[in-house]
């Protein structure tokens, strides 16, 4: 049966594998009637994005709010709790630490103040996805369904705060005024204009690893997720164990915001909700909810976000295709029974050649 | 010999987690026919049915239905093709009358609309016919167990089947309703009907069936006249070695009350009582069990006892405290383990590995951790390879995902968790359920001895009457949420005596049972 477990990973990489090749053939042809040259488009998706070394530092630079993000769904989908505020704290993270961060000024090295404002985001996401944790809990209200109430209340409430504390008047367009220095992650890996962010995204990655796979409480979160009935028979308190990751998660959406500010922006910008808590269910569903695959899960999908923008503007086809594309990729990658027939098939093989081989064998 | 009617030829079916569920196996029956078949759970009965239904596919073999070969798509081909199959857990809709069950399918019209009237008639017809003593208006709701297995049937008959598989058909019936079963499969056999009975209990097996098949380990191990048989060469066929039908232990010396429920009283949802007033003690060193038609309030006493429930008034005493208001890990900790009575609900988390099932309630403790949060893997990966070997748990290794083994060896990993626990109460609920001979008797045997040796006091909740017979040393019989009777010494009481306190037929007295409980 050894054989069997060995089959079952092979597949899932040939699964993966074939489901891409399958995406970008279907791309192709689509492509064939919609665009003049359709093999070029087809080309600059998949090889524009490592065209040249700026690009590939953008796919570094867009893998690290996406990584943060997974962590955090990582959280929510181990206890399967789709809390997905993950979206609105993402944003409202951003904005409080900027307000921070410009009340604060430069008085503070980078060394501190880096860390304090993670904290403060941590703090904001902590607190916010408690709302929705505990309504489930309390009330048997949806997690599902308050989450996404709230996030529309949550991104209005950074857009007041924007609009009204942070504003600078002096630019034409809605931006808060411009953090202080010590706040701004320096670039590393020179030509590629790697943001620093990739640093304390790694280094969650590490330690939310650690979480699940060598702690107690990643542990007991993990069988609270596989099966909450059988976590109850063993005592383990399922509901306070949901409530603590779907906390933890939040808390990480909050340091994927922070991050995000000081890594990519000079001021707190965004008018509109980003669409990372959503994109991080994505890797997290890439990543089978295994934290260690997360930055592989958020590395594809900003390579293919760079693949669409490489397109968007140096090819003659509508952005909306780009997402048609990018769409197709995604769905055949997280469809986990793809290929689960050939897969059969080839374990019913390797049982029968091994019982044949041990008659042989007598 | 009779006509044959039915051959299975060469079936091999190989599940998608690998596992050989049929190998190379060989089966027919013939007309007028009650054919056993039998095997340890996991030895592929099941599953050839299903196949023979139209559940499962398989890679390879053939099927002959009177000496034509026939593909069977999906269980409506099979129906068409004249089989009908009575699954254990039945699929009625209880709302519904039991006309309207009956005719689900083949529904009589009259204006393009169901003719009730017709339904009635037509159930009632076949039903007088095979002597089948139902109400065709009555509401399934209603019907007993027994009554709801006779609609089941009559389904499988309206649609004309003549080859009628009935998998464990007795394991959810009383002594009586089983011998109104067997008067009825008589008729159906003598009206030109092929009956394949399905059943784990041997001397049913010997009493009603002129041949059985035995599988073992998804082999066909022949096919024979009972006559030539009797129930020791038939377990010697299934398991390949002689199992001990009877368990040998020596009497009890109960010493201090451990577990004592007193006046306990639970509702449900509309107020009904579903434990009512239950009062009794368990001492250290004895096993008690309790018997009873399943539904008449084991379960939820079970749930009340591993903390997964809340009660209305009375008291549980653990060890000397209340349990009242306790976490199911405070109780756990103060002595209690659970055997739950689904295993694939309560009893493991399926995805996750051998090695977290087993350690699922010790991880967290102090001594299993290191720095205070960090599990303690390598002590963990050392017991838990020790737990495999003496539970003879066979797999892969401590990482493979337990929904992979067969039910047995999940069954021992639930075992190999709670045995171990340290606990001196144990409450196991149909700990043998569905699994192989062998398992069944290791568990049974560890329950006794524990109790011998270490003194666990053990309240064992059971369908089979064979088992709490064989392993409890009081017996107690619950019916409609009551303790209706008790037994000094459960191996002196005989099945219909038992099966008339658990249909109602008989009550003890409060005096009666004076000093039992």
């Amino acid at each position: 049966m050894k054989k069997t477990q060995q089959i079952e990973a092979i597949m899932e990489v040939v699964r993966i594998v074939a489901g891409l090749a399958i995406a970008y053939l279907v791309a192709l042809l689509i492509l064939v009637a919609i665009s003049k040259d359709p093999v070029f488009i087809v080309r600059q998706f998949i090889l524009g994005p490592f065209s040249s070394p700026r690009r590939i530092g953008s796919i570094i630079n867009l893998a690290v709010p996406f990584m943060l993000c997974g962590l955090s769904m990582c959280f929510m989908y181990a206890v399967n709790k789709f809390n997905l505020i993950g979206e609105s704290i993402f944003m409202l993270a951003g904005c409080i630490i900027t307000w921070v961060g410009l009340a604060i000024g430069n008085s503070l090295p980078m060394a501190v103040m880096v860390p304090l404002l993670l904290v403060i985001g941590a703090i904001v996401g902590a607190v916010l996805a408690f709302i929705p944790a505990i309504m489930d809990r309390k009330l048997n209200a949806n997690v599902v369904v308050v989450s996404l109430m709230l996030n529309a209340v949550i991104a209005q409430l950074a857009l007041y705060l924007l609009r009204y504390f942070m504003r600078d008047p002096g630019i034409s367009f809605i931006g808060s005024y411009e953090t202080p220095a010590s706040m701004q992650l320096p670039m590393i890996f020179g030509k590629m204009r790697v943001g620093s962010g990739v640093i304390i995204a790694l280094i969650f990655v590490v330690i939310v690893s650690i979480l699940f796979y060598k702690t107690s409480f990643g542990w007991k979160m993990r069988i609270v997720g596989s099966n909450p009935k059988f976590a109850t028979a063993v005592g383990l308190s399922t509901l306070g164990i949901s409530f603590a990751a779907q906390l933890a998660g939040g808390a990480l959406a909050g340091v994927a915001g922070a991050t995000e500010i000081m890594n990519s922006y000079k001021r707190f910008q965004w008018t509109a909700s980003t669409g990372h808590g959503f994109d991080g269910l994505l890797v997290a569903v890439l990543a089978k909810r295994n934290p260690i695959l997360v930055p592989i899960g958020a590395l594809f999908l900003a390579y293919v976000r760079i693949g669409a923008d490489v397109v968007n503007t140096s090819g003659d086809i509508p952005n909306e295709f780009i997402s048609v594309i990018q769409g197709i990729i995604i769905l055949l990658v997280a469809a986990e029974s793809f290929l689960s027939g050939f897969k059969n098939r080839l374990i019913y093989k390797s049982v029968q050649a091994e019982k044949e081989s041990a008659k042989g064998s007598k | 010999m009779a006509e044959e009617v039915l051959r299975m030829q060469g079936i091999t079916k190989i599940y998608p987690n690998g596992f050989m569920a049929n190998k190379d196996v060989t089966f027919g029956i013939g007309a007028n026919e009650i054919h056993a078949l039998v095997g340890e759970n996991g030895a592929g009965k099941t599953t050839l049915m299903k196949i023979l239904f139209g559940m499962e596919d398989c890679q390879q073999g053939s099927i002959f239905i009177n000496g034509k070969e026939e593909r069977i798509a999906n269980p409506l081909d099979a129906i068409a093709k004249g089989v009908g199959m009575v699954h254990q857990h039945f699929m009625l809709l209880p709302s519904l009358s039991v006309a309207e069950n009956v005719t689900l399918g083949v529904e009589p019209m009259k204006n393009g609309l169901f003719d009730y009237e017709a339904a009635v008639k037509n159930t009632q017809e076949i039903a007088d016919k095979y002597n089948f003593k139902v109400d065709a208006t009555a509401k399934v709701s209603t019907l007993s167990v027994g009554q709801m297995q006779k609609v089941e049937i009559l389904k499988a008959l309206i649609k004309g089947a003549k080859i009628l598989i009935l998998d464990e058909p007795t394991a959810v019936l009383t002594p009586q309703e089983t011998e109104e079963l067997f008067e009825q499969l008589f008729n159906l056999r003598d009206s030109g009907v092929s009956v394949i009975f399905i059943s784990h209990k041997l001397e049913e097996v010997m009493r009603i069936c002129s041949k059985v098949t035995v599988l073992r380990h998804g082999e066909c191990m022949g096919t024979y006249d009972t006559k030539d048989l009797d129930e020791t060469k038939i377990s010697r066929l299934m398991v390949g070695r002689d199992v001990v039908l009877k368990i040998e232990k020596e009497d009890p010396k109960p010493k201090e009350a451990i577990l004592e429920i007193r006046n306990l009283k639970r509702f449900n949802s509309f107020g009904k009582a579903v434990i009512d007033g239950v009062t009794f003690t368990v001492h250290s060193g004895e096993v008690v069990g309790i018997a009873g038609v399943e539904g008449n309030g084991q379960s939820e006493l079970s749930e009340v006892l591993a903390g997964l429930s809340d009660f209305a008034s009375g008291d549980v005493i653990l060890n000397g405290k209340s349990i009242k208001g306790l976490s199911v890990r405070q109780i756990r900790d103060k002595g209690m383990a659970y055997i739950a009575e689904d295993r694939m609900v309560e009893g493991v988390a399926g995805d996750m590995s051998i090695e977290m099932n087993i350690m699922a309630d010790r991880f967290s403790k102090k001594n299993y951790k290191k720095n205070g949060m960090f599990v303690d893997a390598r002590k963990i990966r050392k017991e838990t390879q020790q737990l495999i070997k003496d539970f003879e748990i066979s797999c892969d290794g401590p990482e493979q995902p337990v929904r992979m083994l067969s039910g047995g060896n999940i069954q021992k990993v639930v075992v190999a968790r709670e045995f171990t626990s340290g606990a001196n109460f144990i409450l196991a609920n149909q700990p043998t359920r569905g699994i192989d001979v062998g398992t069944a008797e290791m568990i049974r045997k560890t329950i006794v001895r524990k109790s011998r040796e270490e003194g666990t006091c053990t309240v064992l909740i059971s369908a089979d009457l064979n088992e709490v017979l064989e392993c409890s040393d009081r017996l107690l019989v619950m019916r409609k949420g009551k303790v209706v009777a008790a037994f000094p010494k459960a191996n002196e009481v005989s099945e219909d005596t038992l099966g008339e306190y658990m249909l109602g037929i008989r009550e003890m007295t409060p005096e009666q049972m004076e000093g039992l409980l």
